[in-house]
């Protein structure tokens, strides 16, 4: 670094010093935001990280230079990466249908493509994979008797990809949505008022335009994807691993736990690196277009053939959708799950009976973590995107780690750190709120960072000329423009602590546990009908939270968005 | 504005606050039994014994993980369920602590640690579920040995859980190697591979597959196999012939355990007649390990089922090296 950059590096810093002491409660946020990252991301993941180089107490690499020498393990890191590519291509590519056909055109049926969308973020940890083999598996609905075909292999990387992108689909739409949405459809009609085709309006407008939601999207996929280990655990099988479930397996298959962190930190690699790669590009290709209100989206921006297709297209996933949760219906209704369908409700009352306790303490967890992560998630972006102080580039990576970091590991760092006083949360409700609101920001913080790319900052310096504080500017300026990203984030934590297992069940207590412990439980004890019931009650609860989060924020923001979520 | 801010804050301590108060004076469990099962047998010992029980649900696997990160500060008193096997891993790795009931006199030497670490209340065998539709489709009959599962009428139609994941998928390879001796146990695993479908993660796995019709047989252990019959589905248990191994999932008492007193109680009444009866009473589908307690009826009983002597303890401690070897032979090996 030349003296010449390293002069200008510190009068930058020392103009957003400045800035920072002129604007006190500025820095009270950034100070107050850094500690938390600190304390409840950084700080377990760095015991996770001692405990795998200090596995005997005393400092040694043995383990990294054992699992990397292991054919095994590299086949595992290769099928992880394989696996993450095409999930992140495929879910966006689905996601980005759903998202372009239900802002662009006026087809039929939007409320049940809008539910086909959102519906499959809530997978039920292990009935899924039950409910995919009941359709794709040897003796499955569509493979054997629809298509009749007599051996379908569902295990390996067919199968997988089929659950991954259906599974992951969902978070690509809710972001592309979002930036769809804001993006308005008066750019795309200048486009061709000044006699541009419709292909070349999108080509030349839209698409670039989407650039940094189709990125963000990628980067969200390919992370979540390669972190996660539910559908690999079960549709990978032992012929096609992954190292999200290795991590998984070392930990709890070999009671090896520095050798479980070891290979999560190997993991970590890829995920992060996708991360920085993407700031580089995405950080190079912003627009604001918003600059007032949305504006209404036009829809002769797609040819009434064109929207035939989207629609043709976007129906066929959502008959798949339907039946997969159809599947799990059936299964929740019937005495013998995929052998014997008499409608029957001793599934639920035997789910009453055993799982009263659970449902209420999953609730009170996800009501009390999602609105928190929303709102903490919309504040990080505001931060990242319209302020400079110094540290922002760590703040922004900081926030987003945990994505990357499979569950397991996050469980077990929480356990390390907070098993000693003072801080002491084992056994609490804290442990697994505070667990699923630092795991899940992050995809509030990007789908808020998108959005805010888009909005043009001169709205907010009005507000501040005006007088208002950076505070006020962000709840009553900017957060009221970024309702459809914070509704995703909402909607996306609130989901996860609903559904995610691989961290939760080493958080979960006598006082404390969740609805998916018991799915699990149920499962491996036999009960499918008692497990589908649960999922069906999860389902519903996700839903109708949904419904409420989307009315309290039409309240709370006194803001219209006709149509926004079906 | 800013009330239905504060509003929204009050209402999120007031919901916190419960996870807040302090713990009551109740033993603590953590359960590898399923959470119905534990339900029913902890229910029973404290209307037997007055003592209250505040128990979580873990799988064998979480629970280790979870004792080992709290050992500074333990946050459990016993580690109830999952096989023995485990139970001497948590012993190695100094987790757990001795305690040598009275009762353990009646219980044969595989059931118990001799130093006490660890103390086994049911047991159940490894066997082969097959489907019954499935098996009637290509007409063949339900495999009765180890040797029935290399014929070609079952290519890609068995499931087994994997030893690299799961304490039942271990139970199976180590049983093998106590059969047949190592080396041709690997061989006959290799042999194995074109009739496997897919080894499983999971240890119960297989069984719901076979139950659904994905898989013409499942192996693992048998509870889960009498459950799904009771729920309906169309199962046909069968054992082969040259021997299987079984689970005697134990009750360990962790170092430090807040409890030790209640502890031991349950340990005592786990092993006891009263206790033992419970088991057959209650439906749980698991066997006895008390030589006089009384059997379920529908049950075989266990002098039928061709158990060998599984030694748990040679089990744990030849585990890393097993399964090592089973990863770079079996997994390795073309299908």
């Amino acid at each position: 670094m030349g003296t010449h950059s390293v002069a200008r590096w510190w009068t930058q810093s020392a103009r957003d010093l400045r800035r920072l002491r002129d604007e006190p409660l500025l820095l009270i946020a950034v100070i107050a935001i850094f500690a938390l990252l600190l304390l409840f991301i950084l700080y377990p993941l760095a015991r996770v990280l001692i405990v795998s180089l200090f596995p005997e107490g005393a400092f040694s690499p043995r383990l990294y230079r054992e699992f990397l020498g292991s054919w095994f393990i590299r086949q595992a890191f290769l099928n992880s990466i394989l696996m993450g590519i095409l999930t992140a291509v495929g879910g966006t590519i689905v996601g980005f249908l759903f998202a372009y056909t239900l802002t662009r055109t006026n087809v039929p049926g939007k409320s049940l493509l809008t539910l086909a969308a959102i519906l499959p973020i809530i997978s039920p940890p292990f009935v899924s994979a039950l409910a995919i083999i009941l359709l794709f598996g040897n003796n499955g609905l569509i493979t054997r008797q629809l298509l009749g075909f007599q051996e379908f292999a569902i295990y390996g990387l067919r199968g997988l990809l089929l659950a991954q992108i259906f599974t992951f689909f969902p978070v690509a739409y809710l972001t592309l949505r979002g930036v769809l949405e804001s993006l308005g459809g008066t750019l795309e009609d200048a486009a061709m008022n000044l006699g541009a085709t419709r292909w070349k309006a999108f080509r030349r407008v839209t698409l670039p335009l989407c650039l940094p939601g189709i990125a963000s999207a990628l980067l969200v996929l390919f992370i979540e994807s390669i972190a996660d280990f539910g559908n690999p655990l079960i549709l990978g099988g032992s012929g096609f691993p992954v190292l999200s479930v290795q991590v998984y397996l070392q930990v709890t298959g070999m009671y090896d736990l520095p050798g479980g962190a070891a290979l999560a930190v190997i993991l970590l690699v890829p995920s992060v690196t996708t991360f920085l790669v993407q700031r580089y590009w995405v950080s190079r290709k912003q627009y604001v277009t918003v600059t007032g209100k949305p504006a209404r989206a036009v829809i002769r921006a797609v040819s009434p053939a064109m929207q035939r297709v989207l629609l043709a297209a976007c129906l066929a996933v959502t008959l798949f959708v339907l039946l997969f949760y159809a599947t799990i219906l059936v299964g929740a209704f019937s005495r013998t799950w995929g052998v014997d369908h008499t409608p029957t409700l001793r599934n639920f009352g035997y789910v009453f009976g055993v799982g009263a306790q659970a449902i209420q303490d999953t609730l009170i967890i996800a009501v009390t973590s999602s609105p928190l992560a929303g709102l903490l998630g919309m504040a990080i972006a505001f931060l990242l995107i319209r302020r400079r102080f110094p540290g922002r580039q760590a703040m922004e990576f900081i926030s987003i780690l945990n994505f990357a970091v499979p569950g397991t590991v996050i469980g077990i760092g929480y356990i390390l750190a907070f098993n000693q006083r003072p801080l002491l949360l084992t056994g609490t409700a804290i442990i697994l709120i505070t667990n699923f609101l630092f795991r899940y920001i992050p995809v509030g913080i990007q789908s808020g960072m998108a959005g805010l790319r888009q909005i043009d900052p001169a709205i907010e310096e009005a507000a501040t000329n005006l007088g208002a504080s950076t505070q006020v500017t962000f709840r009553r300026i900017t957060l009221p423009m970024l309702v459809p990203a914070f509704f995703s984030g909402l909607v996306f934590s609130f989901v996860r602590a609903m559904t995610a297992i691989s961290a939760a069940i080493f958080l979960v207590s006598a006082d404390w546990n969740l609805m998916t412990v018991q799915i699990l439980s149920q499962t491996e004890a036999g009960r499918l009908g008692a497990a589908a019931a649960f999922s069906v009650l999860l389902i519903l609860i996700i839903l109708l939270a949904i419904g409420i989060i989307r009315l309290v924020l039409g309240q709370l923001f006194e803001y219209r968005y006709q149509a926004a979520f079906g | 504005m800013r009330h239905r801010w504060t509003l929204c804050a009050i209402l999120a301590m007031s919901l916190l606050l419960p996870g807040l108060a302090g713990a009551q004076d109740a033993l603590v469990v953590y359960s590898s039994v399923d959470e119905e099962n534990a339900k029913k047998l902890l229910d029973a010992f404290t209307k037997a014994t007055g003592v209250k029980v505040r128990f979580t649900f873990l799988s064998s696997g979480p629970a280790v993980a979870r004792i080992e990160a709290e050992k500074n500060n333990p946050q459990a008193d016993v580690w109830y369920g999952a096989p023995s096997e485990n139970h001497v891993v948590l012993r190695e790795k100094g987790l757990s602590q001795p305690y040598v009931s009275p009762g353990a006199r009646d219980l044969a030497a595989k059931f118990k640690d001799p130093e006490g670490y660890w103390t086994s209340f049911y047991m159940n065998p490894l066997g082969f579920a097959s489907n019954s539709k499935t098996l009637e489709q290509k007409k063949v009959e339900p495999p009765a040995s180890w040797a029935d599962l290399l014929k070609p009428e079952f290519k890609g139609q068995v499931q087994a859980p994997s030893p690299q994941t799961s304490g039942t998928g271990y139970n199976m390879v180590a049983a093998l190697v106590i059969v047949m001796g190592e080396d041709k146990a690997f061989d006959y695993l290799k042999r194995l591979n074109p009739s496997i479908q897919t080894y499983t993660q999971s240890g119960t796995a297989p069984s719901k597959a076979a139950a659904i019709g994905q898989a013409g047989v499942g192996i693992q252990f048998t509870p889960a196999f009498l459950q799904l019959i009771e729920e309906g589905y169309p199962l046909k248990i069968t054992f082969p012939k040259e021997g299987v191994g079984f689970e005697a999932p134990a009750i360990s008492i962790l170092k430090g355990a807040p409890h030790p007193d209640l502890a031991k109680r349950l340990v005592d009444w786990s092993i006891s007649l009263p206790g033992q009866a419970v088991l057959t009473d209650e439906k749980t589908y698991f066997f006895p390990v008390h030589p006089k307690a009384k059997l379920a009826k529908g049950l075989p009983s266990f002098g039928e089922i061709p158990t060998i002597n599984y030694d748990a303890t040679w089990a744990g401690k030849e585990k890393k090296r097993l399964v090592d070897r089973w990863i770079n032979e079996v997994l390795r090996a073309p299908k």
